[in-house]
């Protein structure tokens, strides 16, 4: 029975049709949307769309001054906030010509690699989720929130941490940090073995994620694909090894690659960057326990804080890959023009398209979420 | 200005006219062209020769005061490991460049977002349609002739703040100073 | 409190309440409901904004809302709850509100942190709206920015009392002053702006029909009314009556 308003129309027959995948719903990454056509359950052609988090930041900033955009900045990436800070605070610094003292040059690496692993046990979650192991989603936050403990011990805040200023940071470890942080260090790398099992090493993970959203080299290099995704095609690039920023180049770690260029390529790449983190966090914390001095150089008062005019250009290393400040200054109290280029810019629109041809429905939200794909930072 | 400049840089920079360049940090050169037609060709060189594979970003700046848009193409290469900003300036009044995207791809995510937030139109774009302003109908909002906080006057309405204490820091000249 | 009257007697222009709404049994009936209701609430699952990120460790196995009977619920037309985990721009704020009105009653809408109450850090942004509660009726606001966990917790409860005890019928209010807020939409979206749902005829159907759920605002719709092509949504409703 139909009712009486119904009106039948006979429509040619198609194999093709059009799906709105996202902004509601739970496979997607944030608030983002996709639009995908579809031949059976095979894509055929995909359009991502965003927008949904644009709140216009790098109006704002030009609208604020200097020192008040340290709030600003960590919110353009909500999952890994501290490379923005960081980012941000090294771009003044160069215009600004700014000394970081060398104690806060350490703190700086301290919360950097700590945002990177959270930023990491995150993504475990999330890709976990999108191949339908939720448990693993259930220990990969809650080993986060560890971490955003210590975050709180040394920050007083959990996610948003506004820490790093031009100049230096905001405040020095409390008492017992370091150890407390040894500890949680030590109970991450203890899980690994566990995850392990239940996530790097499972059928369901391995199957799915196995040729998968799979990409080349030269595919890479020519869509800007930077960070983790780059290396897992084989290119051993890591701006913290090339163009080392802060004490880098005086620790060692390794730029982990894998060469198959899929989905699970890319998970593993991850893996092999959190032992890289847990690694240069021990070496930081023993840094930290003999380096003494002052926290922040001395900077005029805040309110009235003139930069001289110029430009600066300021590249990060952040969990997915390379985060870039393009700062402008005129001279006057506020920045003339802050340009930001998030590595999801590159990862969320064109090589997510393009990975999508040819995919089944069901791998769309794993191929995005393994491309780490942050898209407040493709929107700003 | 540096001494060492990488051998493949030497030999592109002189095949442009027009090129001027200095040393802006340690291995960061800005490259300034007088002419901006001269850029998509500093960029087949770049990328030809000395391999700079990887556009890292495109930046646009407005220059109400001299009526001009500055576009800064932002290079990196895997090789050579040197970062090249090279800085072209552009009339506002047309406002019309040439894209580049066919030589690099991550071009067209850029030069869409620049065309979006500040109106300048790139002939041969792979897509130019709105990408994260898809519901707007007002100016290109980058521009600094765009007052945003004006806009919002007019669009939204919030509800002043303005506790005691804060009224009184303010009669005593506190806030920003000048 | 709004500063609008809210209309707790019905209005002489909409249904009586019929004798069984008023009895003791009928309120009695209302009140186990609520009780019930506000230990079993689905939480729709959209981020609108960067307080999402605090509802993983809320919602896991750290501080686990499934303890007090929440569960995230991926289609509106199921869920009870809507968050509004932030600043909301113009493009999100129009899904959002077709997603409000997707969901069934009664439906509470929950603001997360400054933005949603007064535009947060956003205030002189050209993207973002200011005040949640001009184009949804909301329940309850969370401060902070961003709130944390505990916090949300906290709110949660309070919430849960709230239903528990029937103050929470702000969703009434969508319908019985539909055309302010549909007049509030308009003003962002422009005056075609329409949505697929029928929200008048809801609001007949749960006998929320009030005075302000027609106006001018509401006069703009007849062109859209798929369901009486030629008549009108306004006008199919005064035929009706
Ligand atoms: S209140 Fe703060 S945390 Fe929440 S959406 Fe606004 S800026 Fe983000």
């Amino acid at each position: 029975m139909h009712p009486d308003h119904y009106r039948h129309t006979e429509l040619p027959p198609s194999t093709e049709y059009e799906l709105y995948f996202g902004p509601n719903h739970p496979g997607i990454e944030g608030n983002y949307a996709l639009k995908a056509r579809l031949a059976g359950d095979t894509v055929v052609a995909l359009e991502a769309d965003g927008g949904y988090l644009h709140r216009g930041f790098e109006k704002l900033m030009e609208q604020r001054l200097w020192i008040q955009n340290i709030a600003l900045v960590p919110r353009i990436c909500v999952p890994d906030p501290v490379p923005m800070e960081e980012t941000y605070a090294r771009a003044v610094e160069t215009l600004g010509g700014l000394e970081v003292p060398e104690r806060a040059q350490w703190l700086r690496m301290l919360v950097l690699e700590m945002s990177r692993l959270t930023a990491h046990l995150f993504y475990f979650g999330g890709h976990a989720a999108t191949v339908g192991l939720y448990t693993n989603m259930f220990w990969g936050v809650s080993d986060r929130d560890r971490l955003l403990d210590c975050f709180e011990q040394l920050t007083g805040a959990r996610v948003y941490h506004m820490y790093i200023t031009p100049g230096g940071v905001r405040r020095d470890t409390p008492p017992g940090f370091l150890d407390s942080l040894s500890e949680v260090l030590d109970y991450v790398e203890g899980r690994l073995p566990k995850f392990d099992d239940l996530f790097f090493d499972n059928a369901v993970l391995v199957r799915r994620a196995t040729g998968t959203g799979t990409m080349d080299q030269a595919f890479a290099i020519d869509y800007g694909v930077t960070g983790p995704n780059l290396r897992a095609t084989g290119l051993a690039h890591d701006l913290r090894r090339d163009y080392p920023y802060l004490k880098y180049a005086e620790v060692e770690f390794d730029v982990i690659t894998e060469t198959a260029g899929d989905a699970y390529a890319r998970t593993l790449v991850r893996r092999g960057e959190v032992i890289e983190s847990l690694r240069i966090l021990r070496q930081v914390i023993d840094k930290l326990r003999s380096v003494p001095g002052p926290i922040r150089c001395p900077l005029p008062n805040p309110l009235a804080w003139r930069i001289p005019a110029g430009d600066a250009y300021t590249r990060t290393e952040s969990s997915k890959g390379e985060l870039a400040y393009y700062i402008v200054s005129d001279g006057s109290a506020k920045p003339w023009r802050v340009h930001v280029r998030g590595p999801s810019q590159m990862h969320a629109v064109q090589t997510l398209e393009a990975l999508c041809v040819g995919a089944r429905i069901e791998d769309v939200a794993q191929i995005m979420f393994s491309l780490d794909a942050c898209p407040p930072e493709v929107d700003r | 200005m540096s001494k060492s400049l990488p051998t493949p840089l030497e030999g592109v920079f002189r095949r442009v006219p027009g090129v001027r360049w200095r040393q802006q940090a340690e291995r960061h050169l800005r490259v300034e062209l007088s002419e901006a037609e001269n850029l998509p060709a500093l960029l087949a060189l770049l990328k030809g020769e000395a391999g700079y594979r990887h556009l890292s970003a495109i930046s646009c700046v407005d220059w109400p005061d001299a009526d001009e848009f500055e576009l800064v193409y932002h290079l990196d290469s895997y090789t050579t490991q040197v970062l090249i900003s090279a800085h072209i300036r552009l009339p506002a009044a047309p406002g019309r460049y040439v894209s580049v995207s066919g030589l690099y791809r991550p071009a067209g995510f850029f030069e869409r977002d620049i065309h979006e937030m500040f109106g300048v139109q790139f002939e041969g774009a792979l897509d130019l349609r709105p990408f994260i302003l898809t519901e707007w109908g007002g100016p290109p909002p980058m521009r600094k002739s765009f007052d945003t906080e004006g806009y919002v006057r007019d669009h939204y309405q919030w509800v002043d703040y303005g506790p005691e204490w804060l009224a009184e820091l303010e009669k005593r000249g506190g806030g920003i100073v000048e | 409190m709004p500063d609008y009257p809210i209309y707790r007697d019905p209005p002489e222009q909409c249904r009586t309440p019929d004798a069984e709404e008023r009895s003791l049994w009928g309120r009695t009936l209302e009140r186990i409901a609520d009780h019930c209701r506000a230990r079993s609430l689905f939480v729709l699952h959209y981020c609108t904004g960067c307080g999402a990120i605090e509802l993983p460790p809320s919602m896991t196995s750290r501080f686990d809302l499934e303890r007090v009977g929440m569960q995230p619920m991926v289609t509106p037309r199921q869920a009870d709850l809507l968050l509004i985990t932030g600043y909301l721009s113009v493009k999100t704020l129009k899904r959002v509100i077709l997603t409000y009105e997707q969901m069934q009653g009664p439906k509470y809408v929950m603001g997360f942190g400054s933005c949603t109450i007064n535009g947060g850090m956003y205030w002189n942004s050209y993207a973002t709206v200011k005040r949640l509660d001009q184009y949804l009726p909301v329940d309850m606001y969370i401060a902070g920015c961003m709130p944390r966990p505990e916090a949300i917790q906290q709110a949660f409860l309070q919430l849960m009392e709230k239903i528990d005890s029937g103050r929470a019928q702000n969703w009434k209010e969508y319908y019985r002053r539909y055309d302010h807020y549909l007049g509030e939409q308009q003003a962002l979206f422009g005056e075609q702006f329409h949505t697929p749902t029928d929200v008048i005829g809801e609001a007949r159907h749960y006998s929320l029909f009030g005075p302000e759920t027609l106006g001018e605002h509401t006069a703009k719709l007849a062109k859209y009314d798929l369901y009486h092509p030629g008549q009108g949504a306004v006008d199919a409703l005064e035929v009706k009556r």
